[in-house]
């Protein structure tokens, strides 16, 4: 697939590698940010390949892990509803509440759907007039776009019977809070290449300049990953802290414009609570008060339910980088993904669901 | 500091969808809710056929029931994918299929013309196959509890006392071979599904492997140790099976797995791996290192083995584990899903 | 997080009013919603596609710019090697 399988080529991967081993000088500790480049990272070994000289830190960059435990509470009493089509990303759908999860729901006879597109779930309710379609709106600022438009359409188009629980999460907000921490050992980012595309990455200037870590606006594919290490191993034996984009060739410094307006127009700003960390101040989307006959929190008395989050987590320290997956006491024995303990270990993009279905915990590899 | 994770209640009331994927559930579900009521020797060795003596004669008897949706896909229906799947489940125990009996649980409202062309293509491909169906049933239930058409066939082979692949017999040696192309039948049913719907052109494999199962026996004879067709839970499922039964490592190449291009763009699209989708016209054999070459060349000499080649090799290392050494150097385990792969954004 | 993948655009469409598209992506192809690209892209042009979107549109040039600079780095690296062989 052009633009895509060429950054999988093994030879210009081998030669990345080498190249990362003649540039570092001592030991670097990086985070990668984003789930889909974890990943990646664990499924080709690239972590391991470079373990002398580069220490891959996993970062909270996996939506479906962070969701708070009430959201996906909330989720559950939606779905459980006779009046109500929830339908949400597959990724969702494993995910664990209080109480059970929505593939659960669906076993006991909730109407649970999976689509590939918010305007997937807006065509259903068009054509299941005597329903109400819920859609499950999580993600990172990349998945913003696709959600606000399927809101701003529904509004556009008079649909009355569809509505989004939000979950949405921003990229800055959480570095911020990582980079505070006091054990904080994240000396380079790779961030987010897909946030960015929408996000450009103006935001990320000031973080680079105040905490002074390189931050290297990387991609997903294998010599995606390694050139963005490569860059950032070059800056920081430079001595340098800049904001550099390994992948030009979606990502430009001002991100995709009608993208941004669009959610700024039907979503806002809110607090938000990530579960394994806890709250971080406006670190989340919520629908606006002009929309709100199509935020379902709104729409249905979901919005009173309140979930106790532990305030220790073992899964917040991985999230956080400062526990590894095999670390855990739990990972591999009590914590597996067919009986999870936590977030991580849940979502297949989560650092423990990587370690353990790339068989980490086997120590024959 | 106190530890303390948000433990989720594991629903062990109910039956769920991963139950049927193939994967860790169902096996979990074999083991834990079938086979400590129904247990036997004949049963223990949980083959894709089960293997009885009558009177000096060797039978395979293989059973399967068939609820795929949709009913229609491109490359075949709900009914041609019944005769193939038992017919194969025979041939991997190296029986040559005779006889299948069918039994239908018709949905009420199920258009006849959706029925006919169902039925028209089981006795198509039982003809090519060579099997007769010999018995049936047909019951019809309410709308809403069938789903159009339920498709349970059992077939009974008979098994020559010199040729018998079975699980167990794999060895550390054995070169692992591959018969054709991965995941064209799981990707052909998840482009008629609805919600996800994209273009595509690939059709499902499925087909009745025992022509390629009678080749390998001519030119290696009982040297052919195992055979496995990899349907639902993928190649990696199945190998995950060999390799548990046979008490065997498996070390993967990435470099020779054959994906076609189609497959492995929906399979980007969808965020799936290619190993874990389902394949219905494949199938793996396990045949010592020495006679790998010729076993690859006989399959080849049939159109449905053309691009067969070996992928990988039975190892005495990590056993139990499959390994997948990647294009980039590095390994990786390939390890079972606990239950099917769900389309994600992440 | 994101997973987004680069598809070829087939076709231009109007959706009442929404700007659509038919995405090519190697082979397989789906409608993409092009709302966010409409100004950017024509038919043949690649865009990277998240949840049924187009996000952004793919530079070429610098695709074409940063595989220049992996590819030389690799042929060195294969000189490298070859001479480490050697001796």
């Amino acid at each position: 697939m052009k633009y895509l399988t060429e950054y999988r080529d093994p030879q210009v991967a081998r030669a990345l590698v080498a190249e990362i081993k003649k540039t570092a000088t001592q030991r670097w500790v990086l985070m990668e940010v984003c789930g889909g480049q974890t990943h990646t990272i664990v499924k080709q070994g690239l972590d391991e390949l470079l373990g002398d000289v580069v220490e891959m830190v996993h970062g909270p960059g996996c939506p479906v892990c962070v969701t708070p435990l009430e959201q996906i509470d909330k989720a559950l009493a939606l779905a459980a509803r006779p009046d109500v089509i929830f339908t949400s990303f597959g990724d969702m759908l494993r995910v664990p509440g209080s109480d059970c999860d929505l593939l659960q729901v669906r076993a006991r006879g909730g109407a649970v759907r999976i689509v590939y597109s918010p305007l997937d779930a807006l065509e259903l309710a068009r054509r299941n007039p005597d329903k109400h379609v819920v859609f499950f709106a999580v993600g990172f600022e990349t998945t913003a776009p696709a959600n606000a438009m399927a809101v701003w359409r529904a509004h556009e188009l008079g649909v009355k019977n569809f509505s989004v629980l939000v979950s949405h999460v921003t990229v800055p907000p959480a570095m911020v809070a990582l980079l505070d921490a006091p054990d904080n050992r994240v000396q380079a980012f790779l961030a987010a290449g897909h946030v960015c595309t929408v996000m450009g990455w103006t935001e990320y200037e000031p973080i680079a300049l105040k905490y002074r870590v390189p931050i290297i606006i990387t991609g997903f594919e294998p010599l995606d990953i390694l050139e963005g290490m490569l860059l950032a191993v070059r800056q920081l034996e430079a001595g340098r802290h800049e904001v550099e984009n390994q992948y030009a060739r979606a990502v430009r410094r001002e991100g995709n414009q009608p993208a941004q307006d669009l959610v700024a127009r039907v979503f806002e700003l809110v607090d938000r609570n990530w579960r394994g960390i806890g709250g971080i101040p406006r670190s989340g989307l919520g629908v606006r008060e002009e929309f709100a006959a199509f935020d379902a929190e709104r729409r249905f008395s979901v919005g009173e339910i309140r979930t106790a989050e532990p305030t220790v987590c073992r899964a917040g320290d991985v999230l956080r980088g400062v526990l590894k997956p095999t670390e855990c006491p739990a990972f591999g024995k009590l914590c597996t993904p067919d009986h999870p303990l936590g977030a991580p270990m849940v979502s297949s993009e989560g650092a423990c669901a990587a370690y353990h279905n790339y068989g980490r915990f086997r120590s024959a590899v | 500091m106190t530890i303390a994770c948000p433990l989720p209640a594991i629903d062990t009331e109910r039956i769920q969808l991963g139950h049927g994927s193939g994967g860790k559930m169902s096996a979990a579900l074999l083991r834990d809710r079938f086979l400590p009521h129904f247990s036997n020797d004949i049963l223990a060795q949980l083959g894709d056929a089960a293997i009885v003596d009558v009177e000096g004669h060797t039978l395979a008897i293989s059973t399967d029931t068939f609820v795929v949706q949709p009913l229609e896909f491109p490359g075949g229906n709900i009914g041609s994918l019944a005769v193939h799947g038992t017919v194969n489940d025979l041939a991997m125990m190296g029986a040559q299929p005779m006889w299948l009996s069918a039994g239908f649980v018709l949905e009420e409202g199920l258009p006849l013309d959706v029925l006919d062309r169902i039925v028209r293509a089981m006795a198509d491909a039982a003809r090519a196959a060579g099997v007769q169906v010999i018995t049936g049933d047909t019951k019809v239930v309410e709308r809403g509890k069938a789903d159009g058409i339920f498709i349970n066939t059992t077939g009974i082979g008979r098994r020559r006392a010199d040729f018998a692949p079975a699980p167990g017999r794999a060895q550390p040696g054995d070169a692992v071979i591959l018969s054709g192309p991965l995941g064209r039948h799981g990707i052909a049913i998840m482009s008629a599904r609805e919600g996800l719907a994209f273009e595509s052109e690939v059709t499902s494999d499925s087909a009745a492997l025992t022509p390629l199962v009678e080749r390998l026996r001519a030119r290696v004879g009982d040297a052919v140790h195992t055979l496995r067709d990899p349907t639902r839970g993928g190649l990696a499922s199945a190998l995950n099976e060999i390799a548990a039964a046979a008490r065997i490592g498996i070390v993967l190449d990435e470099m020779s797995l054959p994906i076609p291009p189609a497959v492995g763009a929906a399979c980007e699209m969808l965020g799936f791996d290619p190993l874990y989708v389902a394949n219905e016209g494949v199938l793996v054999a396990f045949v010592p290192e020495p006679l790998a070459d010729s076993a690859v060349d006989a399959l080849r000499g049939h159109p449905l083995g053309r691009t067969a080649a070996r992928i990988g090799r039975a190892v005495s290392d990590h056993p139990g584990m499959v390994v997948l050494a990647t294009a980039i150097g590095g390994t990786r385990v390939v390890d079972m899903l606990p239950g099917d792969q769900l389309p994600r954004i992440c | 997080m994101c997973l987004a993948i680069p598809g070829r655009i087939v076709e231009l469409r109007n959706v009442q009013g929404l700007p659509m598209g038919l995405v090519d992506f190697g082979g397989v192809r789906r409608e993409v919603c092009l709302a966010y690209v409409a100004d950017q892209v024509q038919v043949g042009d690649y865009a990277l596609v998240h949840v049924g979107f187009a996000i952004s549109k793919v530079d070429e040039d610098e695709a074409r710019r940063t595989w220049e600079v992996l590819r030389e780095m690799s042929q060195l690296d294969e000189l490298e090697q070859m001479k480490e062989d050697a001796s």
